[in-house]
């Protein structure tokens, strides 16, 4: 052997190496990844993210990898808890000083955790199958969902602290739509695992469960007890919001994947829930909340009394219930102004919903509530009936109790009370319930149950008390929920099950997000634009037939409201080194939340700068010094203060910054990026495509990266093609017209 | 009139209680032909210092001198009238401060002109680089190994070790280099040796260079020390000139030059891969170690960096041998020690003891125990690397070994006494300051940990400490230890350690009960007036910056605690002890 | 290079500064100290124009100035009052100094007052620590200070203007 090996030890694996090599690179050349967030190879080890720290027997202190040279006859590891503790407090503390938005809020606010930011940025960009791509990671039904969501994500949309949020769900489905209309977008399914899947249930969450398993190349199965696929979506949502050809045309796609839709089984009367069990290896009760909630009121059970849900059903299945002239419709949520719609669209000529509160605190989705308002329903706020009263057997009228406001409870809403004595009556010719769900599980016994009578089923894994029996939606837990929930369910369940499938414990686990406090001063630049409101039929044309009420945006309408998306979420999201480390520490930075450096946005043609989101590994401070040799920035100031800046703080274009884009490349957080040529700069995860250059005899390798079919970033893939002879902007436009004439 | 020498003590302290002043009086009663200036003697309590020299060589060593003593003086100079001076005398227990003491790195402070290098000379200065010049360089290291000399800085480092790397390293060019950049807070030692005896660090230095063989020299010390850099300046050309610096030193064929580089206010510039950046005209941020300086340092040449206390022990140990040296102190330490002790001791100053003598014998026996009739509660040790040892461990060993037993270090010196006036989360607090504006920024253990630090004692010195807070430092504590990159970081969490180690109890009070025990955090403590004890002198409703104190005179007064800003003045003028802190 | 400011120092001032260090490496801390000693802070124009004379990117020179706390970007009042933070300063009240600095200049560590008369900077260890607490006033020591005898040097000063 050569005097210039040694041999050490790295957690456990005999390791030799050429004297004078570092533990890092030591560990690297036997595949055992140190990580680090200031090393890199282009420059001097430099030792300031204390995250290579590694231990050695019988040492005493910790040893930085990057930059110790390994000696002979170590012992190293690289994972004892001593190392893991202080690697895991560098990252809360870098954390902790790192203000930036890993997710927008929009996303962090969906439940499926749609990438919204995403695709409404690919939808400006013009790129809408790529959209739709995105989309489907998080749900299969846009075009549905996209129609009737109560959209959370643009109550969390920082766009109203402008004006107005964007109309986040209303361009899901105009991307989804043009999808539906041409060549349609469907994912890549795994290869074939052998493994079966059962699903109970074919709503929003049982197909896309159905879906997600699919993907990984399980073989699923659906039951449903209805005739058609779709469940609530189906059966629950009028044919004005959700035109059934549309879910007809998502649903197929889903069988188009291999997915085997089994309808009209009743789960115990076909098939028994053992012998389903006994079929797969996995079951997923899926099977929703399709059971009216009584009210407990005097003479409801009456004829001309319907419950809500069965009503909207009927009516979706063809039937004409006989509801008269006079209709009543108690609750104040979603299904309430369904069917109060449904009723004046039935050709009801008094609509009232009654609600025991007033209208701010109804449940129901303000849109919903100000079109059925046009549609001529009348609002009986503060009313609570007591008693349906009748003849015959068939109500004809309701008493109902005046209610005020009194303290707010424990939600914080303020609980209505009667005010004594305080009666009025209304005449009726029927009256609809719609004040709640339950489920009916039938058929499915064994598992345990909560006090509401939903299965009981861990939000994270989806496992019940029994092996093998996952259930999502409607039917656990909480209860009745939104059809994206339900879809959020799904998506993480599949997580479960696939896991459960390879025999592994996983489960879903809430990723560590960074997230920043903003107000309007943080958006000096961002002047009011308002909302492009999608045109609709008016009140006259709509009420009195099942059209859809929308009719969606044009492709001008869509990329003029994407345009107005702020991008909040970090764009290098899917490249940022610091949140991948941060997520397997499992890390809890707000133990150590406190004061954060006050930085600002810096950026020139090329580059963009945020200070906010600098760690001070030093890399494009070192990179433009020791490799480039212009110093455009450096270190300024002291301690907990410093920041990365040119002198005095100039733009960049106003220093010698050539932008040669290295910087960009070493960063390992979203603080420095490369300015794309897109309108939106999209977080997409993809993998940047190296080229050899061939626009002058150099040979440079770059790295191009796409955002759907477009070039959005060329950055120099090594050192040798750091210096481009015709500069910076003339490369990028070349290279993007030549590649983007060839796609 | 007797032929005499009289010599004010002009160290920056004595400057600043006025010995400028004392000195320009003395010239102006025309005693401007026996007047000289001195460095610092040490006894900072009793500064300003005139020292008279008789012609039989017997001195007279006034205290606390002012301005208005000059004619005093002048008539006992000029006629011999011992009785016009009796009342500036030093006590005998004060004059103990100094018997006491061992001095070999101060020994000529407060006694020679430190602008005179015949002064120097006159008392043996120089005769050490004569004497090492004719040895080999192995045999300087040698002695230096047997003296036993460590390093005096902060970590405590064998000397010739260091010396003898920089040594074997092979390279035409060597830097031997002094940090004198003392920046921890409390001590001032190395400003006192400067100041007062510059050609003893030269002369040190010197030997140093030959050791290792270096041909230059740089002293990095810190631009707070103006008078340091005059004084030093100064010796280094009065060296030259005598043919101490410069080429072919002692005409034995030795060559060395020396600079003095000014820092520009940085702490961390003490740690030495820092100091080096600084000398190089970058920003003082340490290097990754190794490679240590020694084989590559300062313009990546092999350097040898000590501070000031250690080279003045140098040139002594050469001309005594290293086995007198070697002679005091114990198994964990040898020779002397110098200590800045401050805080609320009685009589503060330069200590200079040998190793072995206990905190006892420095806090109470020289220092003279507590100024105050409160009792002595801890002592601080290390500055900002150190810790806080409890009155409980008093009777704690001075040596490297010992002191860090208790988790403070021996560091350069500074030695903090307090009473039980003194808050000790609040001086856990005032540390992480420190090290939080001193940390360079570089790496993120120090940069944010010790920010997060200095933020959670601040929550808990306002009283808004939280349960698991004293849990939380704790393990930043420990992850900053290990995952800092330099010493400064590595050893900040020890003032906070060392705190929650002695002082938990005090840590709960501030977070359980929402106290400060040492009525010391304004947001915790409010002020009363005591109806038995008030006699209603309306002194501290005169003293109330904002008018918070009512009261008619002879009857008791009240605090408005809304309007109260608890700045402590009331309770500070009160002669009744009236005023109640709580 | 072009700078942010429109300040017009006479950079001749400077230029035997320059001549003796330009060449002489390392000497970037030196050269700002005299430049700081000349224009009692350091001006963007000359910062600017010692980054040309020395060959060092003006970003580094930034980098180096801001990182001692000695050198300053906005000049100081006539008195510059050094407040010494040492601990022995600490442990003998130096707070109440600050404060009571304020309640007489209303003004706090790096401000100075309206009429250019005062500044204040906190400051290291100044190594008086017998005679703490401490401040500095343009090179002279003001030791064991009392809030009442801190506002009555200042008063002094005030007084003498």
């Amino acid at each position: 052997m050569s005097e210039n090996i040694i041999n050490l030890k790295i957690d456990g694996k005999d390791i030799s190496v050429k004297k004078g090599t570092t533990i890092l690179d030591a560990a690297r050349a036997n595949g055992i990844e140190i990580p680090t967030l200031c090393h890199s190879e282009y420059v001097k080890a430099y030792g300031a993210c204390g995250l290579c720290l590694v231990e050695g027997e019988n040492m005493p202190k910790l040893m930085r990898a990057c930059s110790t040279v390994a000696g002979d006859g170590m012992v190293i590891n690289t994972m004892s808890p001593r190392v893991v503790r202080a690697r895991k407090i560098a990252l809360e503390l870098i954390m902790s000083d790192h203000d930036g938005d890993c997710k927008a809020p929009c996303t962090k606010a969906c439940p499926a955790n749609t990438d919204c930011q995403g695709y409404v940025g690919l939808i400006a960009n013009g790129e809408y199958k790529k959209a739709v791509e995105v989309i489907k990671e998080a749900l299969p039904l846009p075009a549905s969902i996209g129609r009737i969501c109560p959209h959370p994500c643009e109550k969390e949309c920082r766009r109203h602290i402008i004006e107005e949020p964007i109309s986040i769900a209303q361009l899901k489905f105009f991307a989804a739509d043009k999808d539906l209309a041409g060549d349609t977008y469907i994912p890549e399914i795994a290869e074939d695992t052998g493994k079966r899947v059962a699903i109970i249930g074919g709503g929003p969450g049982g197909l896309s469960a159905a879906y997600f398993l699919r993907r990984k190349g399980h073989s699923v199965k659906v039951y449903d007890k209805m005739p058609q696929m779709g469940g609530m979506l189906r059966y629950g949502i009028p044919q004005y919001r959700l035109p059934k050809n549309i879910l007809d045309k998502e649903v197929a796609l889903i069988e188009n994947m291999g997915v085997e839709l089994i309808n009209n089984v009743r789960i115990g009367e076909s098939i028994s829930f053992e012998q389903i069990r006994k079929e797969n290896d996995a079951v997923i009760v899926a099977v929703g909340a399709w059971k009216s909630m009584k009210m407990r009121v005097k003479g409801e059970e009456q004829e001309g009394v319907f419950g809500g849900i069965d009503f909207l059903r009927n009516v979706i299945l063809g039937e004409k219930p006989e509801i008269g002239d006079m209709v009543a419709v108690c609750g104040g949520g979603n299904t309430a102004m369904d069917a109060c719609r449904t009723a004046v669209r039935l050709g009801a000529k008094k609509v009232y919903v009654i609600y025991r509160r007033t209208r701010n605190e109804m449940p129901a989705e303000d849109i919903e509530i100000k079109e059925a308002e046009e549609e001529g329903v009348i609002y009986k706020f503060l009313t609570n009936p007591v008693e349906f009263t009748g003849e015959n057997g068939r109500v004809n009228g309701v008493k109902l109790q005046i209610m005020e406001l009194g303290e707010p409870d424990a939600s914080g809403r303020r609980s209505p009370v009667p005010v004594e004595g305080k009666f009025e009556s209304i005449e009726l010719d029927s009256v609809i319930m719609a004040i709640g769900q339950g489920s009916d599980l039938t058929g499915i016994d064994g598992l345990d149950l909560t006090k509401k009578g939903t299965i009981s089923a861990d939000e994270n894994s989806f496992v019940t008390s029994q092996e093998g029996v996952f259930a999502i939606g409607d039917v656990i837990n909480r209860g009745a929920g939104i059809a994206i929930s339900a879809i959020g369910h799904a998506k993480k369940a599949a997580i479960a099950v696939d896991a459960y499938l390879n025999g592994v414990d996983i489960c879903y686990k809430e990723p560590y997000y960074s997230e920043r406090v903003v107000t309007r001063e943080s958006f000096p630049n961002v002047s009011e634009v308002s909302r492009v409101k999608m045109s609709q039929l008016s009140p006259e044309e709509r009420k009195h037939n099942f059209d859809e009420v929308v009719r969606g945006y044009t492709e001008e309408e869509a990329q003029r409201e994407a345009h107005r998306c702020l991008g909040c979420g970090c764009h290098d999201y899917y490249d940022c080194k610091l949140i991948k480390l941060a997520n397997n520490y499992d890390i809890d930075p707000a133990r150590f939340a406190g004061e954060k450096k006050t930085g600002y946005v810096n950026k020139n043609d090329f580059i963009e700068r945020d200070v906010n989101k600098c760690i001070l590994c030093g890399l494009c401070v070192r990179a433009c010094s020791e490799v480039m040799n212009i110093t455009a920035i450096g270190l300024v100031g002291r301690g907990f203060k410093t920041v990365v800046s040119p002198a005095f703080a100039l733009p960049l274009d106003k220093t010698n910054c050539n932008a040669c884009g290295l910087c960009v490349q070493l960063c390992p957080t979203g603080a420095l990026q490369e300015r794309s040529l897109l309108a939106k700069q999209v977080p997409v995860k993809e993998k940047p495509e190296k080229i050899t250059c061939t626009e002058c005899d150099k040979n440079c390798t770059v790295a191009v990266s796409y955002v759907g079919g477009k070039v959005a970033r060329v950055i120099p893939a090594d050192k040798q093609s750091l210096n481009c002879v015709l500069g910076r902007q003339e490369l990028i436009e070349r290279i993007s017209k030549k590649l983007s004439d060839a796609k | 009139m007797i032929d005499m020498k009289i010599a004010v003590g002009q160290g920056s302290c004595g400057i600043a209680a006025g010995a400028g002043k004392v000195y320009a009086a003395l010239a102006e009663q025309g005693l401007g032909s026996v007047l000289t200036k001195t460095g610092c003697i040490g006894m900072c309590f009793l500064e300003p210092i005139v020292d008279i020299y008789g012609d039989d060589g017997q001195l007279k060593r006034l205290v606390k001198v002012g301005e208005a003593d000059a004619e005093k003086i002048a008539k006992y100079v000029k006629e011999g009238d011992e009785e016009a001076v009796k009342s500036l005398e030093i006590s005998p227990e004060d004059s103990e401060f100094l018997t006491k003491q061992t001095r070999i790195a101060l020994r000529n402070c407060g006694i020679i002109n430190p602008e005179n290098i015949d002064e120097y000379i006159a008392r043996g200065g120089y005769s050490a680089i004569d004497k090492a010049l004719d040895m080999t360089p192995e045999q300087v290291i040698d002695i230096i190994k047997t003296s036993g000399l460590a390093g005096r800085g902060g970590a405590g480092f064998p000397t010739w070790f260091k010396w003898n790397a920089a040594r074997q390293s092979v390279s035409d060019t060597k830097y031997i280099i002094c940090n004198a950049d003392e920046g921890d807070p409390g001590a001032f030692m190395d400003r006192a040796v400067i100041e007062s005896d510059p050609h003893n660090l030269i002369e040190g230095m010197l030997i140093g260079a030959y050791a290792i063989g270096a041909k230059e020299a740089v002293v990095y010390v810190r631009a707070e020390y103006p008078l340091a850099i005059e004084r030093l300046t100064n010796a280094i050309a009065q060296a030259k000139e005598k043919g101490y610096l410069g080429q072919n030193i002692l005409g034995k064929g030795f060559s060395c030059e020396m600079r003095i580089k000014a820092g520009a206010g940085a702490f961390v510039c003490g740690e030495e891969t820092a100091l080096i950046e600084s000398l190089e005209g970058q920003r003082g941020m340490p290097r990754l170690k190794p490679p240590f300086p020694a084989q590559s340092g300062y313009w990546n040449e092999p350097s040898n960096i000590n501070n000031v206390e250690t080279f003045a022990n140098v040139a002594w140990i050469i001309t005594n041998g290293g086995e007198a040296f070697a002679a005091m102190g114990n198994d964990n330490g040898k020779g002397t020690k110098v200590f800045a002790l401050t805080g609320k001791v009685k009589r503060g100053g330069l200590v200079e003891i040998p190793m072995g003598k206990t905190l006892r014998d420095v806090i109470f026996d020289i220092g003279g125990g507590m100024r105050s009739d409160k009792a002595f509660k801890a002592v601080q040790l290390g500055g900002p690397s150190g810790g806080c040892i409890p009155a409980a461990l008093i009777d704690t060993v001075i040596d490297y070994k010992s002191l860090s037993a208790t988790g403070a270090i021996m560091g350069s010196g500074g030695m903090v006494v307090m009473d039980e006036s003194t808050c000790m989360v609040g001086m856990a607090r005032f540390f992480l300051d420190f090290t939080t504006k001193e940390s360079c920024g570089k790496c993120v253990h120090c940069r944010i940990g010790t920010k997060r630090m200095m933020e959670i004692l601040d929550r808990i010195c306002r009283g808004e400490g939280k349960q698991g807070d004293i849990e939380l430092l704790e393990e930043l504590c420990v992850s900053i230890k290990d995952g800092a990159l330099c010493g400064l970081g590595q050893t900040a969490p020890n003032p906070v350690l060392t705190t929650i180690k002695y002082f938990r109890n005090e840590y709960e009070a501030h977070i359980d009960d929402k106290k400060c025990p040492a009525g010391e955090c304004v947001d915790l403590i409010s002020y009363s007036i005591d109806p038995e004890k008030c006699r209603g002198c309306t002194l501290c409703a005169k003293k109330c910056p904002v008018s918070a104190i009512e009261g008619t005179v002879k009857q008791p007064h009240k605090i408005d605690t809304e309007k109260c800003i608890k700045c402590g003045n009331c309770k500070a003028v009160c002669k009744f002890s009236a005023v109640v802190c709580e | 290079m072009s700078c942010c400011c429109e300040n017009k120092s006479d950079l001749t001032l400077l230029a035997d500064v320059l001549n003796e260090y330009r060449s002489v490496k390392g000497s970037l801390i030196t050269i700002l100290q005299h430049a700081q000693e000349i224009y009692g802070y350091l001006p963007a124009d000359v910062i600017v124009h010692i980054a040309e004379q020395t060959d060092i990117p003006v970003a580094k020179v930034m980098g180096v100035a801001t990182f001692y706390t000695q050198f300053r970007f906005k000049p100081v009042g006539k008195y510059l009052i050094m407040l010494c933070q040492g601990t022995a300063c600490h442990v003998n009240g130096s707070e109440r100094i600050a404060a009571a600095i304020k309640e007489e200049l209303g003004i706090e560590d790096g401000q100075t007052t309206d009429d250019g008369l005062f500044s204040i900077k906190n400051v290291a260890c100044l190594g008086c620590c017998s005679l703490s607490p401490v401040m500095m006033i343009n090179g002279d020591t003001y030791g064991n200070l009392t809030p009442d005898k801190a506002k009555q040097i200042l008063r002094e000063l005030k007084n003498k203007e």
